[in-house]
Formats: C-alpha cells, structure tokens, sequence
C-alpha cells in the first residue's frame, strides 16, 4: 500500500521533462552576484569590503541573528562592489559582487569525489560544520538546517523524513542527485539521524520516479553493508499527488501523524529536510564544503529536448547567464518561473541572480500560464476537496474581500501552506490564493501582535 | 365552524399578549445603560462609518467623545470643524478648528514617464501586487495602479486615470477620512493641508533610489538633488533618502523650487493658470501644471 | 525581448472550467433525453428546443439589457437548467407552459439572486414546481402522446405514483420492475428510464463533475426508509424498489439535487443533504396529498444548504 497524505490534493501532469538529462556543471561567467539574503531569517551582514581579494568557498556573510545563515564566494576573484541589487522580484537586497579570477578554492576544502563513509561521532563538530558551511534547506523555505536538527529542550526527535517527492510538476533536480549521488544523500542521512540522536529515518520518494527509489534503495544496503551506523534508514514510496512534499503533508503521509495549527513538525517528534539538504549536509560535514553549489533544472514545454538541462552551477550566477549557456529564452515563453510551477516565483527580473535554494528555472507559454477572467463562484466546492489543509478557500476568500479577520481566524486561514491547489482546481478561475494569501499575511500579524502583548 | 374561527382567534390573541410580555421582561432585564449624550453626539455626526477618524464607526466615536470629555484628540474628517462645532456644542466643550485636509497621490508615474518592464497578471489589488513583487515598472516606490484606493472610498472622491494610470482624488469629494492612505501599500498618499483656495505644493514622488536609478525607472522622479531645499526660502523642504519632502506647515506656496527641479517631480495644485492675478482659483477640479522637465541635473 | 509575465503562484491551471463542467452535465443528460425522444417523439423535441432556447435567450437578455453586465451564457449553465426544465416536464405540455417555467427559472429562480453561483434554490426545480402549482391539471397530463417507438398507448396513463397514490398498493400489484428499469411508463419526460439515468450518473462520476454522497445518501435513505414501512406493513405502504425506480427519485438525486450551487459543500453536508431529500420526499409519497415529493424535497433542503455548510465543515489537517 502506496502512502500518501490524507486531506485534499490535486493530480497536475508530472511533465518531468528533463529526468533524462545528466547533472552538467554550468560554466562560471565572469562576475557573481551573491545575495546576503540566502535564506529564512535575518539577511547576512557582508565581512568583505571592495577591493578584497576572495578565494571560493570563504565566507563573505555572517548570519545577523539566530536564524541566519553563512554566506560563502562561490567564486575566486575581487569583490567590485557591496550595495543593494534587485532580486528576482525586483525588490532591493545587498550583493556582493565579484568578478571572477581562476578558480581558487579556500584551505581546508576536499574537494575530491572520493565517497567518505566514517560519520564523525562529535555531534557538536557536525552542527557546527553544517552551520559554518551555511547549510539551508533546499526545499524552498531556506530554513538554516543547523537551526532545525538543534531540537528545543524537551523535545525529541522520533522520525526523520527526507524528502524525495518532488511533487511539484517539472523539477528533476531532486531526482538527478538521487540516480547520481544517492550514497551522498543516504550519508547525509545518517548524518543527521545521528545528531538528532537515532530516530527512525524514513526517505519518502513518489512512485513516478522507480529510477530514484531504486538507486536510493540500492545505496541503503550498499552502505548497510559497510557499517552498522546506517541501519534504520528506509524508502517509503509515496503515491503521485501534489503537493506531497508540503512538510506537514509529508509527515502525515509517512508517519501518519498531523501537526497542530500554528505548531512545529517537531512538536509531533518530526523533523523533515530535503534530499537536497542531505547532500550539502554530507558536502559540509565530510568535505568541510560550503554550499556554494546546488543543482537547477531548465526545463519547459516550448523548451527544445536537447535544451533540458540540469546545471550543478555556482550560488550567485545571474539567471540572464544560465538562460544564455542553455541557448536562450524560447519565442514563446512568456513566463519565467524560479521553482515550481505551483509555488515558485514568476521572475520580473531577469538580471537577479540564482540563490541558494535556486532549483529551477521553468519556461511556461501564454497557453499554459496566463489566466483566464475570473467568474462567478458556482459553490462547486473543488477548492475545498482539493485544500490539503481541509479549509474552505471559497469562504476564506469572501471573508478576505470583505476584511472580516475574526472569521478568517476562526476558519483558520492562517493554517494555509500556500500551496495553490485552491487556485489550481478553481473552475471559476477565482484568484482564491492570491486573495488568501495577502489575508493570511495580516492575520499572522495580528495574532503575533496578540501574543506578543501577553 | 364559527367555533373554530373564534378558537383560533382566541388562541392567536393569547399567544401575542402572552409574548408581548416576554419581549417587555426580556428587553427590561438585559436593558444597557447607555449616556443619553451619546445619543444626541451620534446624531450631528455624518454617519457615513468610515472610520476616518480611529474608531470602529460614527457610535464608538461618539463614545469616544463623551467618555473622553475631550475634544483633543478626537477630530472627524469627514464632518470637519462645522461637526465639531456641532459634537462641541452638544456636550459644552471648547474645540479648536482645524485646516481642512486632502488626500494627495505623491506618483506622477505615467505611462510615458515610468515605461513597464515587465506585465502583471495576478489578481489585481494593489496590496496582492506589492506582496509578490516590486511592481511592473523599474520603481519599486510608484503607483501599482490597481485601484485598492480607489475601492477603499466610500465617497467616490478617487478614481483611476485610465491614460495616466494613476488614481486621481477629486478634492471636493474628499473628505480626509484617510482610507486611501492605509489602503495604499506603497504609501503613497498623503493628507495634506488642502490650502487657500486648495492652492498647494508638494512632491509627487516618494521614490527612494537614488537619483540615477530613480531616473531610469521614471523620468517624472525625485532624484534627491536638494535644488528645492536650496532655493526654499522657508526652510519647508527637507531631503532625506534622496527625497525631497515639503512640510505644508511651513510652505508659503512662493513655488521657488517648482521652478528649480530638474525633473518636474514638485507638483502644485490649483494655482491660477496664468501669470499671478488675485483672481479666484478655478476650485472645480485639481488642474496639474506640470512644469517641464529642464536641462538635467547639475 | 517581450516584457516578461508576472504573477502570483501558482502558475498552472487546471483544464476544467465552469463552461466544461456544465457541459458534461449536458452530455451525462443526453441519454436521458435521446430516450424520451424516442418515446414522445416530436413534442418532446418541441419542449426541449423552447426550454432550451428560451431559458439561454432570457439568460443573454437579462445580463445584456437589465444588468447591464457580461454575457455568462457561454458558461452553458442556462443550457443546463432549460434541458432539467424539459425533462421535468410532463410530454403533453403546451409550448407557453414551458416558457413560462423557463421565465421562472431563469427570471426569478437564477437572475434575481444575481446569476450563477448566487441563487438558493434549483432554477429547473422552481420553474416546474411553480407550473405545477400553477397548472395542477396540464402538469399531471400524461395524456397520449405519438413517439417513435412503441404506440401512442406505450407511454399513457397515469404514473405508477398516482396510481399507488388512488388506488392504493392493489393498483400497482401487476408492475414489472424489470420493465421499469428501461421504460418507467408515465411521469415526466425525464422519468422515463432509469438506466439511461444510471448512465450518466456513472458519466459524470467518472468525469469527477460531482461526488457520489448526496446522490447516494438520497438512494439509501428512500431504500431504508420504505423498506422498514413495507415490511412493517407491505398492504399500506409500496415496497422499496417500486419507489427507488418511479417517479423522480432518479432524475432528481443525480441532477438535481447534485447541482452544485445549492448543494452543500463538505462530504458530510452532502449526506445530511440527501438524506433530508429523501426522508422529506419518502414523507410526501406516503402522507402527502401529492403522489410525488422529490422537487418539494430538493427545494426544502436547498433552503437549509447555508445552515449545512455553516455547521458541516471539512475535516481540517491538525485540529
């Protein structure tokens, strides 16, 4: 029996073009941009002034708070300047910008292939490599990963999930690492099930990539094999539904276990990272590797098949340059999408360059993407079949249209994850998250607001 | 037969004394005693509930008044001083008169002015806009011209430009009630002392960038030079993030630094069209004499 | 380089439209209506082109002259409601009649409440519910009528309901229920078979137009409910299937009472829903003064829909 979540759900085409395409490493241009806001959290403050010579992997950014993260060159070369750059939504965020010289990396970086299998047994030493290396998770909320795997006191971690869902249509590049790096994300694994102190780890892959579970599968036990510090990891094939990979879907799917409104996934003895997260932890725990690098997918439907790509390219190469080396924009690409098709960001500018959690870049056409005018609500309630959360997306957005906040609360808009089925399923082509989302935003505020004067 | 219908009569009769005196009982046992004076408040006032004035609606602010006893801090825009007079006169208080106000659009990025870059096709509400992104143009200050003010009106006073897509206020029906300004994400309006014979001056622009990014993404912009703050012989204009600012307490409408700036982002209202005559100012509707953008800066 | 497009997430959209929806609604009653062709002949396609004609003209009309709004007939919603009209009409029917229920339906039932997605009530239902209260006589007509199969007599007589209704259980001893499944003689048009009712419930479920539960619930409950009368008292009362087959359980649990905009939301409203239709409907077979309930039922739990939604919210993730 194929788990899978329990509420809600929609079907999109899965369209995973490029799953053919091998890993390529993506040339580096002459000059990098790289953001100080990587991640969730507080941006990073710049410790490179212009002029400064850097080698790559040396940090250029400390975190600036306790959810903050390390930023990294991802290049050698002179720092030309430090000010505010738009990103990809146009909004103004400090770079560093370095022209690139050679390519230097800092000491103390191994930088060779050669698969290191003795998990350190220091758990403080691994923490503290995954927090000097500036590992996020690489799911899309760029959560600092060391932040995650410290639990509170008084809370134990009973499962860990690693997701390989890749629920969203498109994205391959989960599933390339996980056909060419599978013992990396499998030691990554282990890595963390160790520092979280043993739990059951659980690697939760969807059953329209048998490739994936196989090659994972296969490393589990040629790792099993080698050592006993990788036993109790396992695969968990999910069934094909969007959006799986959503965390407290995840852990409903795979644990059978829901989180509480407002709460944490470790509140009910779950920590969830991505498959993604596993190999940086694995670079920067056993290579002493930062992340500077991450895998992006070019895909599309109008994109020609010899032009799907996945890229390993460096953090801060402009989504202009990936664009150029994979052969340009197609003709009839009107939409350029950073992520997802379902929760990625529509790219206004393409000038922004790539971050951390940077995994794809997806062309879509005026047929695909532009919406249709919205009509009259016929109550079909395909909204609410699709809610994964089980709310109601055509009542929240009366409520929200006619600003009645204690309503919203009370049908709980704020447990919305934004995933978009509400949108995505809506005959009436009502701009239910759109509405949502923005209402979401003041709710949260006033009951932070709320809990803050207490 | 008969006796059917007087039964029935006799029934409904009784069930209606019997529940005209439940309602009395009830009504008399959760009756809430209330200030007679906020009766009396709430009826001079303009009973639109706009919220203009902090309050949930017209009652809240009556009882604001009268619990406060204290007419300082409690002003209602829409009535303005004759309500006040009014609420004063009610409750015996002293209260002092305040300068009528208007709401003031500080973007003057036109289509011409401030080109696209990229098109927008979400829902379209302003604050869905600013949300996702900085704006279809290259200024991440300026108008996003989807009409939240608009929609946030009650009196009709603002609506869209179609050819400038801008929202524009018609300064007769404004009332300053300021639901435009907390509906605008981007801050861009103002309320601003509506001035002798609504005659007033004031920056429309509220762009931050400096001047050579704030120049690209629109031409109509402030580049912060400080030209005006120079040339203003009041001490009115104050520049801070490369924008300019002119307090309308201070500004005696001399219009020195319209003349001055370089982009023409200094806008005044209401002025006589021609040269200076003390002729009464064509109060109809906001006529805005854009001065020509001159040679560039420096 | 074109301006690129910007917009919110989610980028994609599903295929399915308001327009899609009611249009499988309208080939999931084509069998329905290809049968009661077959059986009434030209007067049925008569009552089906003005129902049809009429309830989509009126709809264009309204929104172009007195709301001055966009058109909507495109959405095929006034398609649908003016074929159930047709079918929810008896074969003898005059042509004003059914313009007249089409004026209902649409004018007052739909249009008045502010369009699709804003009515209460079912517009089909309101319009034959006003020509039956209106018409008691023409709408009980189930006069001869020439189709093309079978003779004039094929289809005549009153329906099976009415006799049960007159005559009591005697009446109806010699029915065929085999014979019922695929030519319910008397009703209305749309009553004539249940397998080609059956048909497009199976269409639209396979489509995923509309869930099983309140189609289901009605089915069940009709079932239970006059079981338990008929064994209590099988002279009095008529037996379980006689009344899942006549009458317009059928039409009405599939098309009517599954209508989107005045039926609950959640699954389990659904069940309330359905199971409110056919106790209420089951009520007026037995104790009614009318042989048949189910229009009066579905439009008394339509009025409760608000009430339904308010208390039967979806199973929420984590609470």
């Amino acid at each position: 029996m194929k788990k899978t979540f329990s509420i809600g759900g929609v079907h999109p085409a899965d369209k995973k073009i490029s799953a053919g395409c091998s890993i390529e490493v993506l040339p580096t241009p002459q000059t990098v941009y790289i953001s100080m806001s990587q991640h969730l959290g507080a941006p990073a403050t710049p410790t490179v002034a212009v002029g400064d010579k850097v080698k790559a992997g040396q940090v250029i950014g400390e975190p600036a708070g306790f959810i903050s993260a390390y930023v990294h060159s991802s290049v050698s070369g002179t720092v030309k300047s430090i000010g505010p750059r738009p990103d990809l939504a146009g909004n103004k965020v400090t770079h560093v910008e370095i022209a690139v010289e050679g390519d230097e990396w800092a000491d103390g970086i191994d930088l060779s292939e050669t698969l290191v299998t003795e998990i350190p047994a220091d758990n403080r030493f691994i923490i503290d490599r995954i927090k000097s290396n500036g590992v996020v998770g690489l799911g899309g909320a760029t959560f600092p990963t060391h932040v995650k795997l410290t639990p509170p006191e008084g809370k134990k971690a009973e499962i860990l999930i690693l997701n390989g869902a890749e629920c969203e249509p498109y994205l391959t590049s989960d599933y390339r690492i996980m056909l060419e790096k599978p013992d990396q994300i499998v030691i990554g694994a282990a890595i963390m099930k160790q520092v979280l102190g043993g739990p059951r780890t659980v690697i939760g892959i969807e059953d329209n990539k048998p490739e994936a579970i196989e090659s994972v599968r296969a490393a589990i036990s040629r790792l099993q094999a080698k050592s006993a510090s990788y036993s109790g990891i396992e695969v968990a094939v999910l069934k094909k539904k969007y959006p799986q990979g959503g965390e407290k879907q995840l852990i409903d799917a795979v644990a059978h276990r829901q989180v509480k409104s407002m709460g944490l996934p470790i509140d009910v003895g779950a920590v969830v990272q991505n498959v993604a997260t596993s190999l940086a932890v694995y670079d920067a725990v056993m290579k002493n590797r930062p992340l500077t690098t991450n895998t992006l997918t070019v895909t599309g439907d109008c994109l020609p098949a010899d032009r799907q790509k996945n890229y390993l390219f460096r953090i801060g190469v402009p989504f202009s340059f990936i664009i150029e080396q994979s052969g340009g924009m197609p003709e009839d690409a009107v939409k350029v999408i950073s992520g997802g098709p379902m929760m990625g960001k529509a790219i206004s500018n393409l000038d922004a360059t790539t971050v951390k959690g940077s995994s794809s870049i997806l062309y879509l056409t005026a047929e695909q993407t532009v919406r249709k005018p919205e009509s009259n609500c016929i109550r079909c309630g395909k909204c609410v079949e699709a809610c994964p959360m089980g709310l109601e997306p055509y009542l929240l957005n009366k409520l929200a249209r006619n600003g009645m906040m204690d309503e919203l609360e009370q049908n709980a808009i704020q447990d919305c994850i934004e995933c978009g089925c509400c949108l995505y399923s809506c005959p009436a082509n009502i701009p239910l998250l759109d509405v949502i989302r923005v209402a979401k935003g003041d709710v949260m505020r006033a009951i932070r607001a709320r809990s803050a004067k207490k | 037969m008969t006796t059917t219908i007087i039964w029935t009569i006799a029934i409904l009769s009784l069930l209606g004394v019997v529940l005209a005196v439940v309602l009395y009982l009830v009504a008399k046992k959760f009756r809430v005693e209330e200030d007679s004076r906020i009766d009396e408040v709430e009826k001079v006032l303009p009973g639109a509930n706009c919220g203009g004035c902090g309050n949930a609606g017209c009652r809240a602010f009556a009882k604001a008044c009268v619990d406060a006893m204290n007419l300082d801090s409690n002003f209602c825009p829409v009535g303005g001083n004759d309500t006040m007079k009014k609420v004063a006169a009610v409750l015996g208080l002293e209260v002092k008169e305040k300068a009528p106000m208007v709401a003031v659009v500080r973007c003057n990025g036109t289509c011409e002015n401030r080109p696209r870059t990229n098109d927008y096709g979400g829902y379209s509400s302003c604050r869905v806009k600013a949300a996702l992104y900085s704006g279809d143009t290259g200024c991440s200050f300026g108008c996003l011209g989807c009409g939240d003010c608009v929609a946030a009106c009650q009196f009709g006073a603002i609506k869209m430009n179609p050819q400038t897509g801008l929202p524009e206020v018609d300064q007769e029906k404004c009332t300053a009630c300021g639901a435009c300004v907390k509906a605008c994400p981007k801050n861009i309006i103002e309320l601003r002392n509506k001035g002798p014979r609504g005659m007033r001056v004031f920056v429309s622009c509220v762009n931050k960038d400096k001047g050579a990014v704030a120049r690209k993404a629109c031409s109509a912009a402030c580049i912060g030079c400080g030209k005006c703050a120079k040339v203003c012989p009041h001490g009115a204009i104050t520049v801070e993030n490369n924008l300019a600012y002119i307090d309308f307490t201070k500004c005696k409408l001399c219009r020195k630094c319209v003349a001055e700036c370089p982009t023409g982002a200094i806008h005044t209202v209401n002025f006589p069209v021609v040269k200076p005559k003390p002729e009464p100012a064509p109060a109809a509707k906001e006529t805005v004499v854009k001065e020509k953008p001159e040679t560039k800066e420096e | 380089m074109n301006r690129l497009l910007v917009s919110p997430a989610p980028h994609l959209h599903t295929k399915t439209s308001t327009m899609s929806l009611m249009r499988d609604v309208v080939i999931a009653l084509l069998p329905t209506v290809i049968v009661s062709i077959l059986f009434y002949g030209w007067r049925e396609i008569m009552i089906l082109a003005v129902s049809v004609i009429s309830c989509v003209l009126l709809e264009y009309l309204i929104t172009r002259f007195l709301l001055k709004r966009p058109n909507t007939t495109g959405d095929w919603s006034a398609a649908v409601t003016g074929v159930l009209l047709a079918l929810n009409l008896p074969a003898t029917s005059p042509w004003w009649m059914v313009l007249i229920g089409a004026i209902v339906a649409i004018g007052v039932a739909k249009m008045t409440f502010g369009g699709l997605g804003q009515n209460l009530f079912n517009p089909a239902l309101v319009g034959r519910v006003f020509l039956l209260i209106s018409f008691p006589v023409a709408m009980t007509d189930w006069g001869p009528v020439q189709g093309f199969i079978g003779g004039a007599d094929a289809a005549t007589g009153a329906t099976p309901l009415g006799l049960a209704k007159e005559g009591g259980i005697e009446a109806i001893r010699n029915l065929d229920y085999l014979n019922m499944l695929y030519m319910n003689i008397g009703g209305s048009a749309g009553e004539l078979s249940a397998i080609a009712i059956i048909i497009g419930f199976i269409y639209l479920l396979a489509r995923k137009v509309i869930r099983p539960h309140i189609t289901l619930s009605i089915w069940i409950t009709v079932f239970v409910f006059s079981g338990i009368m008929w064994l209590a008292d099988p002279s009095a009362y008529t037996d379980p299937i006689f009344n899942l087959l006549t009458g317009g359980i059928l039409l009405g649990s599939v098309f009517m009472a599954t209508d989107y905009v005045t039926s609950p939301m959640s699954a389990k409203g659904g069940i309330i829903f359905g199971v409110g239709i056919g106790l209420i409907t089951m009520l007026i077979r037995y104790f009614g003064s009318y042989p048949e309930g189910v229009s009066f039922a579905i439009l008394i739990m339509n009025s409760t829909v608000p009430l339904i939604n308010k208390f039967c919210k979806s199973k929420k993730y984590g609470r």
